[in-house]
């Protein structure tokens, strides 16, 4: 069996874990709800096989190497760290409808990775540059990051959605000012991380640990806007409308970091 | 004057600034996202009308983040973090280290966190109900002083959390500080140097001029592996430093694994062909059958065997049209008008190319390489690595550590104790109250 099928099953399962969710939502049924639960587990689950699998096949084609080098690749490990993330934060933050965002968010992420033209599937030899140890510290890292500020910027709609919709099955609004705070926190710090790893392995491939590439400077540009946000919350005192703006000002830029880059800007890390 | 300076200090002291920083250098910093940085100006030059070109060089878009302005920013941004943190010190020391040890009732009245309730349980398991509830809420009780019946318990956990504040705001300052020593008195550059030459030039980027580093590198090989695709898989370079006339050190230099000499990196950046020699084009005599291996430089003609004609090859071309490497050739025959033909290399083309009495084909030719290596100096490095540590440290401290304080009185008489309780933590206070509701929940007696 092949990887990339794997992952279309999980495609679908995430799709799934999505409709369940609602389903739990619409009816209130703690059966149900735990049955999203287990589809969601299932398809992580699956995933990782899934991505060992990939690896274990790129050794068997002599150019082995972890499969978080190219774009296909990259959108696999970003909607597998949202349903990672999620599983965690809801020991804490129980809540179907960050089920439901997470799910339809990783489901999204690879419909596009398997079914979009210009994503290249296929098992790609690492060029030489990317072949270093600080790979995957670094790409982990940053999408873990990636994940926790895709999730903040889900609850930062929700919040402005029930401030000014004033929907009613959405959860108290402190409550999701909450979430975005924490999962910014923790975001911000896997963002710090993954841009001292990247520092590191530049220093290591061309002898600079900071060069203001197109890339950095967008992960610093990232890094200060959630930097922003944290120093007005904790320090400020900044709650509600305002709050939830600057996170999905943040999560503009970490798509245009992870994204625009590659799209709009040329820069080292075109190869991603 | 004094006026001033307090103003000043004002300002500094506010995290308005540092949100009002944070912005702005976000903000500004995509700028040279768009405009690529580093360019020699006169790439820049052609591209705007004098007027629009005089303000950006003036603001020196072409090189922003090195900029007077930018910097200033990042200066700001400095004094900024200076004022606040060195503000906060004397706040948090006295949280690690209070003056007084032992309980002050003022506490049960002050902190963040109270409740009082009564019971008329014994005393001693009250104490000992008491000792549990601190124990599972912050740690190990100490139980401060008794007299007068009155008993109090004291705990406290986690109050070096309180430095991740302090160690993250250091290493924002030590990685700027790190960066401007690098600017100052570091330089990053690149050197081409062709196999079996040496140099002692580095290029600095920018269009900054040439750095002389007061040695010589010397490429002593150049290797280069592909993968089936024809990408490159690896490759490699060894280098010899010729320093006071002597080879004072000599290494391998690779993609990811930098060359080291008197604290300059040398890194694998690129390569690419300095040239081809020594071309090897086989001639088929098509009455014969005959192969013949002609030997081949560069414009140097050679007789065909068994014929009157000559050869000589006039140009290379490392991929001609997709189909790989070829060469032109020209056949001289006397009589007769210059014959000019591409010549490809073995297997890459069916036919070879037909001429007359002969068939062509490119069996080889010897590369020499060029090793392309990025050099770079920076004394700054160390400081910026002690601020990477000490950032993610200060995270761990504040991320997944909290300072926690109970304070537990235990007051009245034998028939109706009094309990108050104070305590204060530094994060998820709301998760505290909730479980010290839900524990006094039971002793509670109205």
């Amino acid at each position: 069996m092949n990887d990339t099928f794997l992952i279309s099953i999980v495609t679908f399962t995430y799709f799934s874990a999505a409709f369940v969710f609602l389903i739990s939502i619409i009816f209130h049924k703690k059966s149900v709800d735990k049955w999203a639960l287990i589809i969601t587990f299932a398809g992580l689950i699956l995933q990782t096989s899934a991505i060992i699998m990939r690896w274990i096949h790129s050794y068997q084609l002599g150019i082995g190497h972890a499969p978080l080098s190219n774009f296909y690749e990259s959108l696999v490990f970003f909607s597998w760290s949202i349903i990672f993330v999620y599983l965690i934060m809801r020991k804490r933050y129980r809540n179907n409808l960050f089920g439901i965002l997470s799910a339809f968010f990783a489901f999204l992420i690879l419909a596009y990775a398997s079914l979009s033209g210009n994503v290249n599937c296929t098992i790609q030899p690492l060029i030489p540059a990317l072949q270093s140890n600080w790979l995957i510290s670094h790409v982990i890292s940053s999408f873990l990051a990636y994940a926790c500020f895709a999730i903040a910027f889900g609850t930062s709609i929700l919040y402005l959605l029930k401030i000014k919709m004033k929907i009613n099955i959405l959860p108290d609004a402190p409550f999701l000012d909450e979430v975005t705070y924490k999962m910014i926190s923790i975001g911000f710090v896997l963002l710090t991380l993954g841009i001292i790893t990247g520092a590191a392995w530049a220093d290591r491939a061309w002898g600079r640990y900071w060069g203001w590439d197109p890339k950095e400077t967008w992960s610093l540009i990232t890094w200060l806007i959630y930097g922003a946000f944290l120093h007005a919350r904790l320090a400020r005192g900044w709650r509600g409308i305002k709050m939830s703006l600057v996170s999905i000002t943040g999560f503009i830029a970490v798509i245009f970091t992870y994204l625009g880059v590659n799209y709009v800007l040329a820069g080292l890390h075109s190869y991603l | 004057m004094n006026d001033m300076i307090k103003k000043l200090n004002k300002l500094f002291s506010s995290v308005r600034l540092t949100i009002f920083l944070f912005f702005s250098l976000a903000v500004t910093s995509i700028l040279g996202t768009i405009i690529q940085q580093g360019l020699p100006i006169e790439r820049h030059k052609a591209l705007y009308s004098p007027g629009v070109f005089s303000v950006l060089k003036f603001f020196n878009i072409f090189d922003m983040y090195h900029s007077w302005w930018f910097t200033t920013l990042l200066g700001l941004l400095s004094i900024n973090i200076i004022i606040c943190t060195s503000r906060q010190i004397p706040r948090i020391i006295k949280l690690i280290f209070p003056e007084k040890k032992g309980v002050d009732d003022t506490v049960f009245r002050s902190s963040q966190i109270r409740k009082t309730f009564q019971s008329r349980k014994k005393l001693s398991d009250l104490e000992q109900q008491s000792e549990m509830l601190i124990k599972f809420l912050v740690g190990n009780p100490v139980k401060v002083k008794q007299e007068d019946g009155t008993c109090y318990f004291f705990a406290e956990k986690g109050k070096y959390s309180r430095l991740g504040m302090i160690f993250i705001h250091i290493s924002i300052l030590l990685i700027l500080v790190g960066g401007l020593i690098g600017n100052m008195l570091g330089f990053n550059g690149q050197m081409n140097i062709v196999e079996g030459n040496r140099s002692d030039t580095v290029i600095l980027f920018g269009g900054k001029g040439t750095e002389k580093l007061g040695f010589d590198v010397r490429c002593d090989d150049f290797t280069v592996e592909f993968y089936e695709t024809g990408m490159p898989k690896e490759y490699k370079t060894d280098l010899t430093i010729i320093d006071d006339k002597k080879e004072a050190a000599s290494g391998t230099m690779r993609v990811n694994h930098p060359f080291i000499y008197k604290g300059l990196k040398f890194c694998q950046a690129t390569y690419g062909i300095a040239g081809v020699s020594d071309f090897r084009v086989v001639a088929r005599d098509n009455r014969t059958g005959d192969e013949t291996v002609l030997k081949l430089n560069m414009m140097k003609k050679v007789p065909l065997p068994g014929s009157n004609a000559s050869f000589a090859i006039a140009r290379f071309v490392p991929d001609h049209g997709g189909m790989g490497p070829a060469v032109l050739g020209v056949l001289l025959e006397p009589g007769k008008a210059h014959d000019i033909f591409w010549i490809f290399q073995n297997g890459r083309n069916i036919n070879p190319r037909q001429k007359g009495a002969f068939a062509f084909t490119l069996k080889g030719f010897s590369r020499l390489y060029y090793t392309g290596i990025q050099v770079s100096k920076d004394p700054g490095v160390p400081l910026v690595w002690i601020g990477f540590c000490l950032i993610m440290i200060g995270f761990i401290l504040s991320l997944f550590f909290a300072h926690k304080r109970i304070w537990l009185r235990i007051s009245g008489s034998h028939d109706k104790y009094k309990i108050s309780i104070a305590a204060s933590v530094s994060k998820n206070r709301k998760i505290f109250e909730e479980k010290l509701e839900e524990l006094t929940r039971e002793t509670t007696v109205e």
